[in-house]
Parts: C-alpha cells; structure tokens; sequence
C-alpha cells in the first residue's frame, strides 16, 4: 500500500487549479521511519508527501484547527478516518463544500513493531466513506468482530478486573491529550476540566483520571470510530481502546447494530431511540 | 438478646472492612415530573423508607449525564438510584428514551471497570406510584448495604 505518488500528483494539482488553501498529509519523520501529519500552504512543498502502511494517524483531527478552519482543505483519509469525518459534517464541525477528500481503500496500517495494528485486524470499514477520489479497490464493509481484549476481560472476576483498572487509572498522568488528539472532541470548553480547575484537587490522583477518561470515554459512546488516535497519543501507553470498544460492543449489541459515522447523516447512537431498546435492567 | 452484626466487606475490595456505624449513602437523581411528585406523594401518606437516599431534582432523566454518575461515585456516594417516568409518559415526550440507551451502556462500562452492577440502579416510578419509591429505594438500600463501602477511586482518599 503506497500512494505516495498519487497523492503527490492529486495535491499538486488541487493547488495549481486553486481548488484548495492548505493540504493535510502525512511525511516522513526527520529522525526515523515513522510518519508524521503534516499541513501544507505551499505547493512547493508537496514532494514531501507520503502515503504508506505507516499513515498511522487520522487526519480529522487537523479540521478543529485554526490553520485549517473556514479555509479550502485536501485531505487523505483512510476508512476509520472518514467515519469521523462523516460525524464532523454530520454536526455541521466542518463545511463539505470547503474539502477535497482523498479517500483510501485500506489494507490496515502497522505500529511501531511493524506489526498490523489491532483495530486494522477487527476493522469493518476499510473503505473511506466519504470522498472526491478513491485511491485503490474498495472491499466493501466486513462483519463486525467483538475485540479481543474485551472478551478477555468479560472471563474475568470483579475483584481482577477492578485491580486492571486500578492500574490504568493510576497510570494516566491526566495530560489530557487523548481529547486534544480526539477528531471528534471539538468542545471549546470540555467538561473535565471543572475537575482539574478546583483548588482542593488539581493533581493527577487515580480519583481524578477515573473521573476524565470515564467521562470522556461516555461521552463518544455512540460516536467513537476506533482510529485510536488517544492510544497513539497517549505517553503512558494505556490501553484506552477498552473503554470505547466496550461501549461500541454493548451499543452494537442493543441498539440495531449501530456503527458510528458508517452511514451519512446518522449522528450517533444517543440522538436516536427505538421503542423495543432492552429495559430489563431497569427496576 | 444481643444480636451479632456480621462484618460488612467491600465487595470490589474483599480486604476492606466497614467500620460498624458506618451507614450507606445512596444519591438520588429524580425526574421532576413523576419521580419527584412520587417521592413526595411518599412522603404526604406517611410511608417509611429508608434515610440514607439524598435526592437530587432534574428536569427529566434524560438530563442525566453519565458524567453525574462518576461524579457521584468519585465524591460521597455508596450508590446511585436514577429514577425517571414510565415510557410513553415523558413530560417532555421522548426524554427517557434517549436517557433509557445512555443508562444502559454507562451500567455496561461501570461494570467492566469493576463496579457492581447494584452500585447503580435505575427505576421508573410515576407520580402516582408512592409506594413503588418506598420499594425502590428499599430494595437499592438494602442491596448497597450488601455490597459495603464503596472506596474506588473516592476523592477523599486523596485530599487528606
């Protein structure tokens, strides 16, 4: 999977037709192999543009920023990409019109290690959904698949799992940038920061990461596309994804197989209802 | 005849005990329509439930974000009741259906960080159904009791 070329030859032209402003793309790290995003204003710089299997990070995030807003923006977008992409027009966040979109039909991207990421192996949406140009063939949408991580911990006792979590709250040193690294948490002003701001609880205790990243994850349930752009941002490396794809299992499950941002115009599984929703937990 | 109390343990953390007066604290969040006009017509015929709920007044369930819950849960709360209309009797039409979906996967996700899943229980009551409220709040008092002191993630812990 290499685009690099195509991409290059898309951008270069966008700019001399005066299609776009700025292109957001992805270029190779100064110091090792690894991909960075990068946001391009001058066509002479669209050489630098590289599209592989090491395209880890997703690009939506770059569209709540301010180089990037009321302007004319290229994009590169791969499947999980363009879900919330798909979420972002929904709740009007960006303007259609304003894009150009490169979709890509993704064969998966790798880690670090070289091996294939986890949400590329139980991905269900390959295929961007939203685009002005697809790059490669499309698959079409795959079966959903419970992930793996979460089937583990569901074997699991309440004292065991409590300890796992335990560990990852007191681990979290509550930077905060699995919500900046976020496409979809666009809030100007986030509701967890009431708990950072009082005076009597401002460090990074495991009440108060309990407190963020459970919040947090509640409030994309419904929405989160699994990119895991949190986990790659994340410094302690904490398993993040287990949170959203818990929520993901269980809004699957319940409510009418829903998947966030697959269909156009759908808003999440929170902005809807049906009559038949399971209440049997309900007294 | 001198009854003999049995210790009272943490379910999510088996080595802590309860110190013997210890009483739970069950946070209340009611919808001011049915659940709060219930818990007062509770109240108008005189009929005993137990004291340790706090009752929190919203203008429907659907007002009640996930994150109330954590809130409660990180600060004083053993436990937490949310009660709202029956469906189909949404004052504002279709609120509880909205909050019914959001209950169901924050009770998901509590139970997967290792909550029990009685720390947090949820209720229709109507207006008219007092002696429902005083069930209600019976059975979650009694269930929290079993349950122990909850100490996950308690904000106290940490501010001493």
């Amino acid at each position: 999977m290499d685009y690099s070329k195509q991409i290059q030859d898309i951008a270069a032209k966008l700019f001399a037709d005066g299609k776009i402003d700025v292109f957001v793309g992805y270029r190779m790290n100064s110091f090792d192999d690894n991909q960075i995003p990068v946001v391009i204003t001058d066509p002479k710089e669209v050489a630098e543009l590289v599209f592989t299997e090491k395209s880890v990070f997703n690009l939506t995030n770059y569209l709540k920023a301010d180089h990037t807003r009321n302007k004319r923006v290229g994009l590169v977008v791969k499947g999980c990409d363009s879900r919330s992409l798909n979420l972002l027009l929904t709740e009007s966040q960006v303007k259609r019109e304003k894009l150009y979109i490169i979709g890509i039909a993704c064969e998966g991207v790798v880690d670090d290690k070289g091996q294939k990421m986890q949400n590329c192996v139980e991905c269900i949406v390959p295929d961007a959904v939203v685009f002005d140009e697809m790059l490669g063939t499309p698959k079409g949408i795959r079966d959903y698949i419970v992930n793996a991580d979460i089937i583990e911990l569901a074997g699991k006792g309440l004292v065991e799992r409590r300890e796992y979590f335990e560990q990852i709250f007191e681990n979290c040193i509550r930077c905060n940038a699995c919500r900046h690294s976020c496409p979809l948490c666009y809030c100007a002003k986030c509701c967890i920061d009431q708990e950072t701001a009082t005076i009597y609880n401002g460090s990074n205790t495991s009440s108060s990461a309990f407190h963020a990243l459970m919040t947090w994850s509640l409030h994309l349930a419904g929405r989160c596309v699994d990119c895991r752009n949190c986990e790659k941002a994340c410094p302690s490396h904490l398993p993040l994804h287990l949170l959203h794809k818990q929520n993901e299992k269980v809004i699957y499950d319940n409510f009418q197989n829903h998947l966030a941002g697959v269909e156009e115009g759908d808003r999440g599984a929170f902005y809807k209802y049906s009559l038949k929703d399971p209440d049997d937990f309900i007294l | 005849m001198e009854e003999v109390k049995e210790k009272i343990v943490s379910i999510e953390k088996p080595d802590l005990i309860a110190p013997p007066d210890w009483k739970p604290v069950i946070v209340g969040i009611l919808c001011n329509w049915c659940s709060y006009a219930g818990s007062d017509l509770t109240g108008t015929s005189r009929t005993q439930y137990p004291p340790n709920i706090r009752i929190i007044r919203v203008p429907c369930s659907s007002r009640v974000d996930p994150w109330f819950i954590i809130k409660a849960l990180q600060t004083t709360a053993d436990g937490v009741l949310i009660s709202g209309c029956h469906p189909g009797d949404c004052h504002y039409i279709s609120g509880n259906y909205y909050a019914r979906r959001r209950f169901l996967v924050t009770r998901e996700l509590l139970k997967m960080v290792g909550f029990h899943e009685h720390r947090v229980q949820f209720s229709w009551v109507s207006a008219a159904e007092g002696s429902k409220f005083a069930q209600v709040v019976k059975k979650v008092t009694e269930d929290v009791i079993k349950l122990g002191p909850l100490h996950l993630y308690k904000k106290e812990n940490f501010s001493k």
